[in-house]
């Protein structure tokens, strides 16, 4: 009769013949495109739970087919040591260059040092890394600059209406650079029209769809005179029509008792509600812009030429005068269309 | 030997095999045989040492959810342990802020401090359920959410970096965290299967009834095992931290169905009074070797998603088919 162990390292023995052919098998198809100019690329996202990460991830995946280039994917599902394994399974793989979403700025160091230890090129896709010695590239939208652009448009809006505005400001995850330049972009537009608009809610999501809509329905209680709001990323609008028309305030622009409605991003929902008229201004990410430039930063890494440590995308700010010029660079806009 | 000897024989050793201690490591090794020749870089020491890594922590928090299953209850609470053990640990240790800061004494008083963290709300579960009589399902998803709202509240969202690097080595390097999991995995070995504790454990998940009447301490039993659950995820807490050199309130959040689906595909009956740390280490290792295969085939998270559910049902039917069928003393 055979005995369970005989058995075990029979099949441990098979085990290790086949992995050894498997092996064998990479290895050569390795050589075979050792010396071609084709590029397999690491793509690794800490999420893809809202339009804008999947706008991102499809626009480099698009970008890197059109260049012939070869894309492997990871979705970390927002574990920071599920990604930490995943680059290095990337590396395992001997990607030529990596390209990241991280959760936020301080856990992704040790990913970026793994990387650099590897040699491999690390660009980080719209969240910059905190300063350290790692060495990463970054292609971010100027958060202050853009939602600053877009609440000035915001309180220009206020202004001609004749009358204070009480304004709700919903907060992203502060661990996230992102949203704090948002906070402070929101807090400069507003600085110095204090006449025009007075906060009187700062409401903290986490980046949560639940957690804005319950803060805002609170918040409209408390102040039931709030007619100015301004959301940290358009993935929480449905949150906030949503509260919004609970409290009986949900009507178009020009309508009496209209809440003045701002976002950022530019996704598929804010570039319908600016079509229905009930979204003032939103501020864009150009998301194909930082696509080829992460892409590209990649390959110039590769090549040996300097690239800066920060790419800025500028965005543009988009509203209902300049809808239909600036419609077609929308990627909400595009989004929609599919 | 004959045909109807030879059936005979095979069918023997299907048997023997179907009801070993080893059954998941078989099929670990039957995994491997078919996806290997389809993953790249899937067989290579580097590889390994990237499995390794990833397999320790999670060994590490299933060996204290193995306690608490083998005496009947569930412990829902152990990534928000991870999580609140993280960032107060990060609190005590960082160079920018810490109590300890720069301190010789930060690395093994912040651990210290992780510790008793874990044994601190492990107790709060094992008492509200012993004392209380409450379901440990609901004492223990609550103090899952109060837990991680109280460590989201404790940095208000925020992930605390500069930790010692003697911490950071503890989780970082994979030599070290070999050896905290192999010591943590042998104590508890010899605990369950040399001490009377252990053996209580197993008295208690059987029938807690009888236990009490055989004069078992049931109360203090369960309150035991939660306390080593609390401290376990805390020492997971610690690997997981120094891995990514970050405290977070939000570590490990994500891992819950990792804990138990390993602990539970190993063999570790849900309804007490069965489980092993071989058993345990066996179920971590087929996760950890589904996940890592998947992973390097560049499957979209959708795809991954999909696969890892129907491996693991599949995993965990075989287990209760072998279960039903197989001998009672199992």
């Amino acid at each position: 009769m055979t005995h369970p162990m005989k058995f075990f390292l029979r099949v441990c023995l098979l085990a290790a013949c086949t992995g050894l052919v498997g092996c064998q098998k990479s290895e050569t198809t390795s050589a075979g495109t050792a010396g071609a100019k084709p590029l397999t690329i690491g793509v690794a996202f800490e999420t893809l739970q809202t339009e804008y990460w999947v706008a991102g991830f499809e626009a480099i995946k698009a970008d890197l087919k059109k260049r012939g280039h070869t894309m492997l994917e990871a979705v970390s599902d927002g574990d920071t040591n599920r990604q930490f394994d995943q680059v290095k399974n990337f590396i395992t793989r001997k990607v030529d260059g990596i390209i990241l979403v991280p959760k936020d700025a301080k856990t992704c160091l040790p990913i970026i040092k793994a990387a650099n230890a590897a040699n491999v090129p690390i660009v980080l896709f719209n969240r910059p890394a905190d300063k350290s010695d790692a060495k990463s590239v970054a292609v971010v939208a100027d958060n202050f600059a853009l939602t600053r652009e877009t609440v000035a448009y915001l309180v220009s809006e206020a202004k001609k209406a004749g009358r204070k505005h009480k304004a709700a400001i919903l907060i992203g995850d502060l661990g996230d650079i992102n949203a704090i330049g948002r906070r402070d972009g929101f807090d400069a537009a507003i600085k110095g029209s204090e006449s025009v608009v007075e906060v009187v809610a700062r409401i903290p999501t986490e980046w949560n769809q639940e957690k804005a809509q319950a803060g805002l329905v609170n918040a409209l209680q408390a102040s039931p005179d709030i007619n100015f709001i301004f959301t940290s990323s358009d993935f929480l609008l449905p949150s906030i029509v949503s509260a919004l028309k609970t409290a009986g305030k949900y009507h178009q622009i020009g309508m009496p008792g209209h809440v003045i409605l701002g976002g950022f991003d530019g996704d598929a929902t804010a570039y319908q509600l600016l079509k229905d008229g009930y979204l003032d201004a939103t501020g864009v990410q150009d998301v194909y812009f930082e696509a080829a430039q992460c892409i590209q930063a990649v390959i110039d890494l590769r090549a040996g030429r300097t690239v800066p440590d920060l790419i800025r995308d500028p965005g543009f700010v988009i509203h209902q005068a300049n809808l239909q010029q600036k419609a077609a660079q929308m990627w909400g806009a595009q989004m929609s269309k599919k | 030997m004959s045909d109807a000897a030879t059936a005979r024989s095979w069918r023997a050793t299907a048997a023997r095999v179907l009801f070993s201690d080893y059954f998941v490591l078989w099929l670990c090794v039957v995994y491997v045989a078919v996806v290997a020749p389809f993953t790249p870089g899937f067989l290579t020491l580097e590889n390994a040492g990237n499995l390794l890594a990833t397999l320790l922590p999670l060994f590490v928090v299933a060996l204290g959810q193995t306690l608490v299953l083998i005496t009947g209850g569930i412990d829902l609470s152990v990534t928000s342990i991870i999580g609140l053990c993280s960032i107060t640990g990060a609190l005590a240790m960082n160079d920018d802020t810490g109590w300890l800061a720069r301190s010789p004494m930060a690395m093994p008083v912040g651990a210290g401090v992780m510790l008793a963290a874990g044994a601190l709300v492990g107790g709060f579960n094992g008492t509200a359920i012993t004392r209380f009589r409450m379901p440990p399902f609901i004492v223990t998803l609550a103090s899952m959410m109060g837990v991680s709202g109280a460590a989201v509240w404790l940095t208000q969202s925020k992930t605390i970096n500069r930790l010692p690097d003697a911490f950071n080595a503890l989780g970082g390097k994979t030599t070290i965290a070999l050896v905290i999991a192999l010591v943590v995995g042998i104590s508890v070995h010899v605990m369950l299967s040399r001490s009377m504790f252990g053996r209580w454990l197993y008295a208690v998940g059987h029938n807690a009834r009888t236990a009490r009447v055989s004069g078992v301490p049931v109360n203090g039993v369960i309150l035991g095992a939660y306390i080593c659950s609390g401290v376990l995820a805390a020492v997971a807490a610690i690997l997981y931290t120094g891995q990514a050199e970050t405290g977070s309130p939000v570590l490990g959040q994500r891992i819950l169905l990792d804990v138990i689906g390993a602990t539970v595909i190993g063999g570790t009956s849900l309804f007490g009074g069965r489980g092993k740390v071989l058993w345990t280490l066996f179920g971590v290792l087929f996760l950890k070797l589904v996940d890592n295969s998947l992973n390097l085939l560049s499957l979209s998270l959708f795809t991954l998603t999909i696969v890892k559910g129907v491996v693991i049902l599949l995993a965990a039917l075989l287990d209760s088919l072998r279960t039903r069928l197989g001998p009672a003393d199992r």
